[in-house]
C-alpha cells in the first residue's frame, strides 16, 4: 500500500488481511478436524488425557477442536501476512515478486 | 425486460495496483430471464429442496442421513459407517475433486453456476432483496434515498427474512450432525445445548453473511477454486464468451436498421450483459476469473438480439477452437484421464462397498502373563476380544481357533451376541496340551456369525508356551 492511500483504502486493506488471516485458516481448520477426528474420538481426551479435559463431553471436543484447529492455522496465517506486509520491497508491490 | 431506461455505465476500471483495495461498489445484479437462468432456478430448487428436506427423512428407524458426531457413526440411509470406514469417506472426497476437475475440463464452471452453495444461497437471498425492495433500478434509488418510513420497513423485512432463512440453514446444516428432530425440539424448549447452539449460530452466520453481505466477493477474493479452475480449461473448454468478431465495432443503433450498413458489429452496447452479472464484469473484455459462469448475460443479450432481430448468441456457450473457426475435440488426452481417475476411484468404492464385511474383530493377548498351566498338563494363554458389529441387525457369532494341533477354546463357549452398531468386550481362553505347547505359535481366530452366511473375520494373533 503505498504512503498516500486514503483512510477508507486502509480500512479495506485492514478488512483484507484479517480476511486472509481468517479464511484460510478456517479451510485449514475444516480439513483438519474431518482428518484427527476421524481417527482420534474426542472421548478419548476425556478418558485419557489431562485433567484439563475432565468431563469434556464429545460435542464439546469436536468444536474445542476445531477451535484449536482453526486458532493454529490463524496464527500461522497471520505471521504470513505480517512477513509479506512488513517486507521492505512491499510498498507498492502489485502482485507476487513485484519489485 | 424493457430497453428504455438503459444508459451505458461509467467505465469503471481501476488499476491493476489499486484494485485489489479499491473499495467494492455494490454491485445489484439485474433480475433476468432466459434459459440459463432458468436452469439455475432449477438447481437452486432442488439442490436446496434437497438440503433442507432430507435431513427430514427417516429410514429404518432412524434418519436417513445422519453425520452422528455424538455416537461417532454415519448413517447413510441404509449403509451405517463408523469410523473404521474412513476409507470410504476420503474416497468419496477424491471421487468429488476427479468430478470437479472432469466436468470443469468439459464445460468450465458449471459448479459455480449452478451447484456452489455460495452461488445456490445468494440466488436465494437475492429473491428475498427483489421481493422485498423491487428491482435494480429501485434498489439503486431505495438506497441512495433518505430513510423514509417505506425504506424501514423494506429493509427490515428483508433483513427478517434474511435472519431467519439463515438460521433455519444452520439449524438444519447442525441437524445432519445431531439428530434433527431432537434438535428440534430443544429449540422449541429453549433448551439447547450450548454447542448445538454455537454451531447454529455459526453456520448461520456464515450464510448470513457469505449469501446476504459478501457474495460475488466470496467468489472474487475467497475462493481458491475461482483461481486455480484455469488450469483445468484448455481451448475445448465450453466457456461462455463474447463473440467479438460480430460484435465489434459496438455502437447503439434502431431495431430493424442493419449493423453492417452503419459500419457497426451487432452488440448495440446496451451493457444489460453488464447489469445482470452477479459478479459484475463486462464479458466483453474476455473471459476472466470473476465469471462464475451463471449464463445471466446469455440470457440478457439474447433477449436483446431478439428484439433486435439479430440471430441469437452473440454471448454464447463456445470454445475457444469454436470461436476461431477450429473444431472442437471432446475426446482430449485430459478428458481422458480425469475419466480414467473417475472410473477407478468409484469402482474401488462400489467395489470396497460390497465386499465390506460389517464386522470387526480385535484380539489383544492378556498383558499379564505369557501363559498359565492350568491342570491335567494344560498351557492356557488369555486374550481380550473385541467384537464390534457394523451392521444395522443383531448378530450371533461363533468363534474357531486354527493354527496349531491340540488347541482348544475354553472361553467363550458360547455364542456371542452382539447387539446392532455395538461393541462387545469378551475374554476368550485357549488351552493346548503341554507337550505340543512350547514355544511361540502362529495361530488364527476366525468369528462367523451363526445368522447370517458370508459375515466372518479372520484375525492372526499368537499363542505362547514354556521355551523348548
Amino acid at each position: 500500500m503505498t504512503p498516500s492511500a486514503s483512510p477508507e483504502q486502509k480500512r479495506r486493506a485492514r478488512a483484507l488481511d484479517v480476511a486472509l488471516v481468517l479464511w484460510p485458516s478456517f479451510l485449514a481448520a475444516c480439513a483438519a478436524s474431518l482428518l484427527f477426528f476421524a481417527v482420534v474420538d474426542p472421548a478419548l481426551l476425556r478418558d485419557a488425557g489431562p485433567r484439563l479435559f475432565a468431563g469434556l463431553e464429545r460435542e464439546a471436543g469436536y468444536a474445542l477442536g476445531f477451535i484449536f484447529f482453526w486458532g493454529v492455522g490463524a496464527l500461522a496465517s497471520a505471521l504470513s501476512v505480517y512477513l509479506i506486509r512488513t517486507e521492505r520491497s512491499a510498498a507498492g508491490r502489485t502482485g507476487p515478486g513485484a519489485p | 425486460m424493457s430497453l428504455a431506461p438503459l444508459r451505458p455505465l461509467p467505465a469503471s476500471e481501476p488499476s491493476a495496483g489499486s484494485s485489489f483495495y479499491a473499495a467494492a461498489e455494490k454491485i445489484y445484479p439485474r433480475e433476468i430471464s432466459g434459459r440459463f437462468t432458468r436452469l439455475r432456478q432449477v438447481a437452486v430448487v432442488a439442490l436446496l429442496g434437497l438440503f433442507y428436506g432430507v435431513a427430514w427423512l427417516d429410514w429404518g428407524g432412524h434418519q436417513a442421513v445422519l453425520f452422528d458426531l455424538p455416537a461417532r457413526k454415519f448413517h447413510l440411509f441404509g449403509l451405517t459407517l463408523w469410523p473404521q470406514d474412513f476409507l470410504y469417506l476420503a474416497l468419496l472426497l477424491i471421487i468429488a475433486a476427479l468430478s470437479l476437475f472432469f466436468f470443469t475440463a468439459l464445460a468450465g464452471r458449471l459448479w459455480c453456476g449452478y451447484a456452489c452453495p455460495q452461488t445456490v444461497w445468494t440466488e436465494l437471498f437475492v429473491w428475498i432483496e427483489q421481493w422485498t425492495e423491487g428491482t435494480r433500478s429501485r434498489r439503486m434509488k431505495l438506497d441512495r434515498g433518505p430513510w423514509t418510513a417505506e425504506k424501514l420497513l423494506r429493509k427490515a423485512l428483508k433483513q427478517t427474512l434474511w435472519v431467519a432463512l439463515a438460521l433455519w440453514t444452520g439449524f438444519t446444516f447442525v441437524g445432519y450432525f445431531t439428530p434433527i428432530r431432537a434438535l428440534g425440539a430443544g429449540v422449541a424448549s429453549l433448551s439447547l445445548g450450548p454447542w448445538s447452539t454455537f454451531w447454529i449460530a455459526l453456520y448461520g452466520l456464515a450464510t448470513y453473511g457469505n449469501a446476504g453481505f459478501l457474495r460475488e466477493q466470496v467468489c472474487k477474493y475467497m475462493c481458491p477454486y475461482a483461481r486455480f479452475q484455469s488450469a483445468m480449461f484448455d481451448k475445448d473448454t465450453l466457456i461462455i464468451s463474447y463473440d467479438e468478431a460480430r460484435g465489434e465495432p459496438r455502437g447503439p443503433r434502431r431495431r430493424g436498421t442493419a449493423a453492417r450498413a452503419l459500419g457497426l458489429g451487432d452488440c448495440i452496447d446496451c451493457t444489460l450483459c453488464v447489469q445482470v452479472c452477479p459478479t459484475g464484469i463486462d464479458i466483453r473484455k474476455g473471459l476472466q476469473y470473476e465469471c462464475i459462469a451463471c449464463g445471466a448475460c446469455i440470457d440478457a443479450c439474447d433477449g436483446v438480439m431478439d428484439k433486435m432481430g439479430d440471430p441469437r448468441g452473440l454471448i454464447r456457450y463456445t470454445t475457444e477452437h469454436a470461436l476461431h473457426g477450429r473444431a472442437t475435440h471432446l475426446l482430449r488426452p485430459r478428458m481422458v484421464v480425469y475419466a480414467a481417475l473417475l472410473l477407478l476411484a468409484g469402482g474401488a468404492l462400489a467395489y470396497s462397498l460390497v465386499t465390506r464385511t460389517p464386522l470387526i474383530l480385535d484380539v489383544i493377548r492378556d498383558r499379564n502373563a505369557l501363559y498359565r498351566e492350568v491342570s491335567g498338563d494344560q498351557i492356557e494363554n488369555a486374550y481380550a476380544l473385541k467384537v464390534i458389529n457394523l451392521d444395522d441387525r443383531p448378530h450371533t457369532y461363533r468363534l474357531v481357533v486354527s493354527g496349531m494341533q491340540g488347541l482348544e477354546l475354553t472361553a467363550p463357549s458360547e455364542p456371542i451376541t452382539v447387539p446392532p452398531g455395538s461393541v462387545s468386550n469378551i475374554p476368550a481362553r485357549l488351552d493346548a496340551p503341554a507337550a505340543r505347547a512350547g514355544g511361540v505359535h502362529r495361530i488364527a481366530l476366525t468369528l462367523a456369525a451363526v445368522d447370517a452366511p458370508g459375515i466372518s473375520v479372520r484375525e492372526n494373533t499368537r499363542f505362547i508356551g514354556p521355551s523348548p
